[in-house]
């Protein structure tokens, strides 16, 4: 009977240490999971700015009795500096998630320590990084959207539509793609908090 | 016998305050705690130095006009801008939540049994801050350069020709944002290095 109970406790262990080992395996596919939906989230922000662009042609009446002329004008993404910003910046976020998603696939069986630790740093920069970019965009964004007639900024949304609704789309996708990095950055310290 | 008597009454006076939680390792924390009090001190600073330096960035000058007398004076403010104004509240937020973690910092160093729980909270809310410091320098400095260099393609004129001052202001207001989001990076660094080292002990 006694060995039963034994025979008992030691099944009931070695449940708990599959169990743990199975909990740390779903924190890390959880983690790698959310690392892909952040790749993809700022590709797909940096390949909708980085595509995004809009010509017309605009009617400009430089004296009143002629007839208005006709100049073409065009919208790109690197006409604007923080416009170049976010588009960098989010392309070095995906290719950073690219080559860490590999290095962990890679290393899947060895006990990763300074490898984990040199990716949080990266990853707090990416958030960072992107959250400035996302910043920038959005302001000069709304710069185009609203204008600012302190200074006689005029806006540029009105002519260029299609392009200032595209970049309203790229600074969305590319928030959530921050906050997935912010989500990642909660996943190591809960996983760190709850294994002791 | 009165030489096993006295580690007993450290004991039992020892985890008192902290419920019987756990960590009878105390003393190496202290030292990390004391670094995180001056980070997060620092961190007050430089946002209020950030805010104060955007609010005082006042400038009146006289700018041309098409219609006579062909000049008038203008004041450029920092609510002018939609991008300055969510700079200053979010720096405003970060210095308040400054105040509030230096405080229970301070607390946890009086009492180090909370400190992990402290810590594993505070971590959240720093990661959480950075994002909205670091977005409102860069709004701030991409309406700041926009400002500097001007924009042909959008029409959008420079204007730190003429407020001069004013653009140095918001100039050096981002700088000290952006010290101050660095200063928020050691702080998350220091806490997860830190649980890190703990859970490998």
């Amino acid at each position: 009977m006694e060995t039963e109970q034994v025979n008992r406790v030691m099944g009931d262990e070695e449940k708990e240490r599959a169990r743990g080992v199975g909990k740390k395996r779903k924190v890390r596919y959880t983690g790698l999971f959310i690392r892909l939906v952040a790749l993809l989230l700022s590709l797909a922000a940096a390949i909708i700015l980085g595509l995004d662009k809009q010509s017309k042609v605009v009617p400009i009446t430089l004296v009143s009795t002629l007839p208005p002329i006709k100049v073409p004008v065009t919208a790109k993404y690197h006409y604007l500096s923080a416009f170049t910003y976010f588009v960098v910046a989010n392309a070095v976020a995906s290719s950073y998630g690219a080559v860490v998603l590999i290095l962990t696939v890679a290393n899947r069986g060895s006990k990763a320590g300074k490898l984990a630790k040199a990716i949080i740093i990266l990853d707090l920069i990416m958030v960072a990084v992107l959250a400035s970019a996302n910043g920038a965009a959005a302001a000069v964004g709304y710069l185009g959207h609203e204008g600012n007639k302190h200074v006689r900024w005029n806006k540029v949304c009105n002519i260029f539509g299609r392009f200032c609704n595209l970049v309203i789309v790229a600074v969305g996708v590319s928030l959530l793609g921050s906050l997935s990095y912010i989500f990642l950055i909660v996943l190591a310290v809960l996983s760190v908090h709850k294994k002791h | 016998m009165a030489s096993t008597d006295k580690p007993d009454v450290e004991n039992v006076a020892a985890p008192a305050p902290e419920k019987g939680a756990a960590a009878p390792e105390v003393p190496p924390r202290s030292s990390l705690t004391v670094v995180e009090v001056v980070l997060r001190v620092l961190l007050f600073v430089t946002t209020l130095t950030a805010v104060v330096v955007m609010v005082t960035s006042k400038q009146t000058e006289w700018v041309p006009v098409p219609v006579p007398p062909f000049r008038r004076l203008n004041s450029a403010r920092w609510t002018d801008s939609p991008a300055l104004v969510y700079f200053v509240a979010a720096l405003s937020v970060a210095g308040l939540y400054s105040i509030i973690s230096t405080l229970f910092s301070i607390s946890a160093l009086s009492k180090p049994g909370n400190w992990k729980f402290l810590v594993s909270h505070f971590v959240l809310l720093d990661v959480l801050l950075l994002g909205i410091i670091a977005s409102a320098a860069g709004a701030a400095g991409a309406v700041a350069y926009v400002g500097l260099k001007g924009n042909s393609h959008s029409g959008w004129v420079k204007i730190c020709t003429i407020y001069d001052t004013y653009c140095a202001h918001v100039a050096s207001s981002v700088g000290v944002a952006m010290v101050a989001a660095f200063v928020l990076v050691l702080l998350i660094l220091l806490s997860v290095f830190a649980l890190i080292k703990k859970s490998l002990k």
